[in-house]
């Protein structure tokens, strides 16, 4: 049996008081006690930013490594171990922004894990400039004139580039959260959960009301999230409603299943042959 | 008699310059020859001018040759470029389209030849067996490669190829040639052998597991051959998106636990430099090659240099050990890659490896049969190895600086590691004291590093002057120390092949012996030169430097010494 307590770290948590990571947080030990994985069979990769020390404030395998640079270093984690349990913690910035083009291919290539996106719009760990996904006009000290770009949509990213799992939850609502990241990680594939996260320090626009009153759960809507065209329209909603639950969902086949050689088990299992390779050598 | 032939095959990318050198090669290796093959292109895939230039020696040989005796000029541009390079008594072959007339050109009917034997296709081995005619090659031994080659492709294309051949051989049957030689059947004397090919091969004795790369020249070719290999081996090779997520792939692979490797140039290599940093502080063994070519920026794609020894040994921000080699020759390369996984992995650090594209795409014969090693030796710890796993602590502090390493999810021991300072239990911490541990911790390896590294290969060391260079060069050295020393020069040389952290002591034993030395370097400003200055106080007197992408003729060497030694 696992149990919450088992999660509990003793290392002192650095976030805000209030700040909406600590709803992820609740909602990612909640999913993982009721998955009954145990610590020891957990590993968390981040990137970095202040979603990226998440797995600090958890007790668990964790690789804490470069801002942007989460997933490539569990894609090679999973390439080596294929049976690792993978979950993947980034922010706005860490992921869109610096981390873009490695989540683009990470989606190509579907391997097996979990990524959850702490989206709050702002660079919280740098103090509060715009991020890839802060609305246009937003207003901050770097841009006093407010953003002049576009917002990120990397829910309807991942779903052109034919994301299997595709979601966006709300810390706000954690047993909605849990129920997602739970999902995601039973999953067979690459999955995306993008997360409306409350920064209560920077981001002033996107609060816990703010969303509050406009979230819907497509869960309670029994809305089937089998169609590319309805999820496309979901995940390009915004404003005065918010949907939040599993948009998409469809598997196909993931990246290690591809590779023959892993059919013999994890990379890390497999034992060096010198007469192997000294045939090679001696071709 | 001794031999010691040049050929130099020369035309436009795509008209198949590369597979006709490595016809000539299987042939000389056949016939128990040495080679060395360079490749010289340009970076399109098709037109311009590219040559393979492949020196035939009774003898093992190691560097190019300045003169040609037998030019086979696929175009006209080949003919007026390198006439000028012939030795006396040379010839040049040339389709007789592109002209005829000039005394040492002998213009033969290719073309003509190529369609009676079944078309263009056929164009290169009608010139490979007028070239191999005219050396002297028995006619048994180009048609027992033929069928090495073509043997797979059917009866038919056999049988065409061999006509192809014996087409190429009577056109030149009356025509004389001082060059040639006689061939002895001897057996082969090791397998041809590229340095990225070599490399590959070692990757492979170290263990290597996963792969992640992106497409780079002069770095591709290693890629290719380890891919070429994939399917017999717990190897996966991975063409990634870009540079960084090679290195953080091979970063996050060798986390749980498998060796792994990447590969690029200077360019690439800019990209990868964070993630060095990321393997320096989190004591993360990973291996990369950096095949070198001129730069800086997209520089000279295709041709080869040795300018990124200063950036290698200080890529990344801040402070960390890590370990840098720069093998001369393709049989050392399989040796250093190997142990480039073996030490990075025992000390916990990144290992680069530096070659360049002379090193990676020249053709040498092996000198010696490449050994598998009986067992890879791991250094990785289990619970069964902890008091008390759930005490684990994945940056103890030890006297080596080495902390027991345990992979993730293997146990009950937690693996945690922070790409920000962190403690000996591997969180954040910005606390004085655990900043000081850490960076203290790591260096505290340095000295067992220093230990494992060879001192610089001696070459006729007790002489009075010493060229000193490292890497790729060796080759070319020390054939111009051989001319220098039949000359009646008293002159030796010095090879450094590992590099970093810098063997210092061994340095000094080396250089106090001489009383003047003078770098040898592909650079413009002796880098090896001022480390040595650096790190030994010991000042050159002199530097013999090529910048210019193409690589070191011996006699080049033997031209710069002669500036400064009378
Ligand atoms: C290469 C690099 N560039 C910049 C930074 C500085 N930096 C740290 S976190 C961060 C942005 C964090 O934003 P986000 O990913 O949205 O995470 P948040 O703190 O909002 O959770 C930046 C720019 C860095 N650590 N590394
Ligand atoms: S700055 Fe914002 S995101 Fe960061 S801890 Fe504080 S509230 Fe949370
Ligand atoms: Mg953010």
């Amino acid at each position: 049996m696992v149990g919450i307590k088992d999660y509990e770290s003793l290392y002192k948590n650095q976030w805000c008081p209030g700040c909406g990571n600590f709803g992820i947080l609740e909602a990612m030990k909640d999913a993982l006690v009721s998955l009954e994985i145990l610590p020891e069979k957990l590993l968390i990769v981040s990137g970095i930013g202040q979603a990226a020390k998440t797995p600090h404030f958890l007790k668990c395998n964790m690789f804490h490594a470069l801002h942007g640079r989460a997933l490539p270093l569990a894609t090679g984690a999973k390439l080596a171990n294929h049976d690792l349990k993978i979950l993947v913690n980034s922010g706005d910035g860490d992921c869109y922004g610096e981390g873009g083009n490695h989540f683009m291919h990470a989606i190509r290539r579907n391997v097996d894990l979990t990524l959850l996106v702490h989206n709050n719009k702002t660079y919280g760990l740098t103090k509060g400039q715009a991020s890839p996904t802060s609305d246009f006009g937003m207003v901050t000290p770097m841009q006093p004139r407010g953003v002049i770009s576009e917002p990120f949509n990397g829910l309807a990213v991942a779903l052109a580039l034919g994301a299997g799992f595709v979601a966006r939850g709300f810390s706000g609502n954690r047993e909605h959260l849990s129920r997602l990241i739970r999902e995601g990680m039973q999953f067979k594939g690459f999955s995306l959960i993008d997360i409306m996260q409350p920064c209560v320090s920077f981001n002033r626009i996107n609060t816990y009301n703010w969303y509050k009153k406009r979230a819907y759960d497509l869960f309670e809507e029994d809305y089937m999230p089998d169609d590319l065209e309805n999820a496309m329209k979901l995940a390009r909603q915004w404003g005065d409603r918010i949907p939040i639950g599993v948009l998409y969902r469809k598997e196909k086949q993931n990246f290690a299943k591809h590779i023959d050689v892993l059919n013999k088990g994890p990379l890390i299992s497999q034992q060096y042959d010198p007469a192997r390779l000294q045939a090679v050598l001696d071709a | 008699m001794s031999i010691d032939i040049t050929v130099k095959i020369g035309g436009e990318a795509g008209q198949g310059i590369q597979t006709m050198g490595h016809m000539l090669a299987l042939v000389c290796r056949e016939a128990g020859l040495y080679l060395m093959a360079i490749n010289d292109f340009e970076s399109r895939i098709r037109g311009g001018h590219s040559f393979f230039q492949i020196r035939i020696c009774d003898k093992p040989v190691q560097a190019p040759h300045h003169k040609v005796h037998l030019l086979v000029a696929l175009n006209r541009e080949t003919y007026d470029l390198h006439k000028g390079q012939l030795a006396s008594g040379g010839r040049v072959i040339m389709d007789e389209i592109d002209g005829s007339g000039e005394g040492d050109l002998i213009a033969l009917p290719f073309s003509e030849l190529a369609k009676k034997a079944g078309g263009m296709i056929f164009a290169n081995t009608v010139a490979a067996g007028a070239c191999l005619a005219l050396l002297g090659t028995p006619f048994e031994l180009f048609k027992k490669v033929l069928s090495k080659q073509f043997g797979k492709k059917g009866a038919d294309v056999l049988e065409k190829n061999y006509y192809a051949a014996e087409l190429g051989y009577q056109v030149v049957k009356e025509v004389a040639f001082k060059w040639s030689f006689e061939w002895r059947a001897d057996k082969p004397k090791g397998a041809l052998m590229d340095g990225s090919k070599a490399i590959a091969l070692g990757a492979l004795a170290g263990d290597c597991r996963l792969a992640a790369f992106y497409p780079m020249s002069p770095a591709t070719g290693i890629m290719t051959h380890l891919s070429l290999l994939s399917d017999r081996f717990p190897l996966i090779v991975e063409q990634v998106e870009d540079e960084i997520a090679a290195v953080n792939a091979i970063i996050g692979a060798s986390f749980a636990g498998t060796r792994a490797m990447t590969s690029t140039s200077g360019g690439g290599f800019c990209l990868m430099t964070e993630g060095l940093g990321l393997a320096g502080i989190t004591e993360t063994p990973i291996v990369i090659v950096n095949a070198q070519r001129p730069g800086p920026a997209t520089g000279l794609p295709t041709r080869t240099a040795q300018g990124d020894l200063h950036f290698v040994i200080r890529a990344s921000q801040d402070e960390f050990p890590r370990f840098v080699f720069a093998p001369g020759m393709p049989d050392e390369a399989y040796e250093i890659t190997s142990r480039a996984f073996h030490l990075s992995e025992k000390y916990q650090v990144p290992a680069i490896i530096l070659i360049d594209q002379y090193l990676a795409d020249s053709m040498y014969i092996a000198q010696k049969p490449y050994v598998a090693p009986e067992r890879i030796e791991r250094f990785i710890a289990q619970d069964d190895d902890m008091e008390n796993p759930q005490q684990y602590k994945r940056f103890a502090v030890t006297s080596t600086g080495v902390s027991p390493r345990a992979l993730p999810c293997a146990g009950k021991a937690l693996v945690v590691i922070s790409s920000d300072e962190h403690r000996e239990d591997g969180h954040i911490s910005e606390a004085i004291p655990d900043r000081i541990a850490m960076v203290d911790k790591r260096n505290a390896k340095v000295p067992f590093m220093i230990k494992e590294m060879n001192p610089p290969k001696e070459y006729y060391g007790e002489s009075g002057t010493l060229l000193v260079g490292w890497g790729s060069t060796e080759g070319a050295v020390k054939e111009a120390v051989d001319r220098l020393r039949d000359e009646g020069s008293d002159i030796g040389c010095l090879n450094f092949v590992d590099l970093w952290p810098f063997p210092a002591d061994a340095a000094v034993d080396a250089l106090k012996k001489t009383k003047q030395f003078l770098m040898v370097e592909q650079n413009s400003t002796a880098q090896l030169g001022q480390l040595l200055r650096e790190q030994t106080g010991f000042v050159h007197s002199g530097a013999i430097l090529k910048y210019d992408g193409r690589p070191f003729y011996p006699n080049e060497i033997v031209d710069g010494v002669k500036k400064y030694v009378r």
